[in-house]
């Protein structure tokens, strides 16, 4: 039995390092200061802003994902293996290096036609939504992938042989099928859009009342000393991934066709 | 009618060259070959999820190569079935009539007969999931013959089923045929399953046909020695024309030292002094003689003494495997049991055998 106690041993010691670790955060706010941080406007601001931000980079994530994810899991062609590759060139490149290659980019003379005659990223909004995008895009579509590939796809093949389109068979058949894994994909997907600060950072900058996103808030607020707001924020990011991780797990719980 | 013409795939691991095949308007057609001889290509070619190199398809007047599946009225019932598991059996079975837009009510006696056919009926509401393997099957034949195709291709409908559904199925094939006369490909690697089911047989081995024919022709009349041993078939040996029999008629044919008078009709093509070819030797037409019994008129022609070499019991018949005196070439012979329980056969035995002429089949 010693066996099986030092392998849980080591799963409560898991437990107790982060549990002590969020619990600490309780440790130095009041009830009041908690509240006046909260109803802050610019921590108010914050939140709108994040949660805007993230959405609709994930909706740009998804609507360029799931075809990319699609192609990935269905069809052999050229370039297949490098592109698949190049999704996880945002996993394994460091947040600040991509924020920064964006700011090289913009100073390219294709970069600054973009932002001359179309929109504006650097330090802007889009700049925000452009960090998050290109932070999260490889690992929805990797996400997505994995929850199509799930799915046979002998299923489309007898309904084309029955008369579907193939974007009628993708609709009725795999997209309800796979519907699950690419609910938990988007969530997830969303979520470390949230959270998303070194690309944002470095693109968007840290400006109050207009890039300050909650990491980018959290920053702020502690190299200012305002640790009240920083542990507001904080219990709001723990908070909104919690809730996604739920969601994530809700989705376990859907109707299995298998 | 469905043809397939020239039809020509290309693939890094598989070459299938200038294939043909007809089918007629109502017929339970069966390709027939080894696992991974290219049936499967050839069966997405027609369906339209693969495009060959070359090749034509016609179904009915129409050539579909060139369309896209949804197009081609081809519906395809794969090995897995691959029910959609969302939906219910009801909704399972009118997805093809629904997603080609026609009106229900124009197909609903027609889906009630098929329903009522394959005692559907109380299953209508459920989920795939909670259908056994046999229901499965027949939910999975319904949704392909719902839409009226024109061809119904089955992927080896028998193939991995319980012996008790398997009998089920296959019953169930021959009936919805007789009823419906869908036009069927069915490919398989099965010899079983073909005899079984299919009026015409394409025997298709190492990328080529190697015969096309009715259930007999193939069974009883194989064209080649490919086709015989995928077939299962005992006793082939290489034999040469020796010469032809002045007053009978017959050929003389040597195989090893071993001299045989065999029938001109145990061969399709002309034989011809010194042709060599294959040779099958039919063992259920070969009689063991009782020690002191007559031999008939019509056994007389060959008659080899030897002796026995094993015996093996298959359940519903006894395999004795017979060694000619002096000769290397024992083969097998097949006695019912019946048959075998009057004989007294044991390993060593000496017995006197003859070849009756239906025993003799000559082979490209």
């Amino acid at each position: 039995m010693g066996f099986r106690y030092t392998m849980i041993g080591a799963a409560l010691c898991i437990f107790i390092f982060y549990f002590g670790l969020l619990a600490s955060l309780f440790f130095s706010v009041s009830p009041k200061g908690f509240w006046e941080a909260l109803v802050h406007p610019s921590t108010l601001f914050s939140i709108r802003l994040s949660l805007i931000a993230a959405s609709l980079a994930t909706f740009l994530a998804i609507v360029i994902g799931l075809p990319s994810a699609y192609a990935l899991s269905r069809y052999e062609f050229t370039g297949k293996q490098i592109i698949d590759t190049f999704l996880e060139i945002p996993m394994i490149m460091s947040p600040i290096a991509l924020g920064a290659s964006f700011l090289v980019f913009f100073n390219t003379p294709l970069g600054e036609a973009i932002q001359t005659r179309g929109i504006f990223f650097v330090f802007e909004f889009p700049g925000i939504i452009l960090a998050q995008f290109a932070t999260i895009a490889g690992l929805a579509t990797r996400l997505m992938k994995a929850s199509l590939d799930e799915i046979s796809p002998r299923y489309e093949a007898v309904a084309r042989s029955l008369g579907s389109s193939s974007w009628q068979a993708f609709y009725r058949i795999t997209f309800p099928l796979s519907f699950r894994g690419l609910l938990a994909s988007v969530i997830l997907s969303w979520a470390k859009a949230v959270g998303e600060f070194g690309a944002t950072v470095t693109l968007a900058g840290a400006m109050p009342g207009k890039t300050e996103t909650m990491p980018i808030a959290i920053f702020t607020a502690l190299a200012s000393a305002r640790i009240e707001k920083t542990i507001v924020l904080i219990l709001i990011l723990i908070t909104l991934g919690l809730i996604a991780l739920y969601g994530v797990r809700l989705t376990g719980r859907m109707i299995r066709y298998d | 009618m469905i043809r397939i013409e020239g039809l020509t795939i290309f693939l890094k691991t598989f070459q299938l060259n200038d294939f043909h095949i007809q089918i007629e308007e109502g017929e339970f057609h069966f390709l027939l070959g080894p696992t991974g001889s290219g049936k499967t290509l050839i069966l997405e070619s027609v369906i339209g999820l693969h495009r060959p190199k070359k090749g034509k398809i016609w179904v009915a007047e129409r050539e579909v190569q060139h369309l896209p599946p949804e197009q081609r009225e081809i519906s395809y019932v794969p090995q897995d079935l691959a029910l959609f598991p969302h939906l219910t059996v009801r909704e399972n079975i009118l997805y093809g009539i629904r997603a080609k837009n026609h009106p229900l009510a124009t197909y609903s006696e027609y889906v009630d007969s098929l329903i009522q056919v394959m005692r559907i009926g109380p299953l209508l509401e459920r989920y795939p999931v909670k259908l056994s393997g046999g229901e499965k099957k027949r939910v999975a034949l319904l949704r392909a013959l719902a839409p009226k195709p024109k061809l119904l291709l089955l992927d080896e409908p028998l193939t991995g089923l319980d012996p008790s559904i398997k009998f089920e199925i296959q019953q169930l094939l021959k009936t919805l045929h007789a009823s419906f006369r869908p036009t069927v490909l069915c490919v398989s690697h099965d010899f079983e399953e073909a005899y079984l089911l299919g009026n015409k047989i394409t025997v298709f081995i190492h990328g080529k046909v190697e015969q096309v024919g009715t259930r007999d022709d193939v069974f009883l009349r194989p064209r080649s020695k490919p086709v015989a041993l995928f077939l299962g078939l005992k006793n082939i040996f290489r034999g040469k024309a020796i010469c032809q029999e002045k007053e009978s008629n017959r050929w003389r044919v040597s195989v090893n030292n071993l001299q045989f008078s065999i029938p001109h009709h145990a061969s399709l093509g002309e034989i011809t002094e010194g042709k060599e070819f294959d040779l099958y030797l039919r063992p259920e037409e070969v009689m063991i003689i009782r020690d002191g019994k007559p031999i008939k008129d019509s056994l007389k022609w060959n008659i080899f003494d030897g002796k026995i070499e094993d015996i093996v019991d298959r359940g519903k018949h006894h395999t004795v495997f017979f060694h000619p005196q002096n000769e290397e070439i024992p083969f097998e012979i097949s006695i019912p049991n019946y048959a075998y329980r009057n004989l007294d056969l044991f390993v060593g035995k000496g017995v006197k055998v003859a070849l009756r002429d239906e025993a003799f089949w000559v082979m490209e």
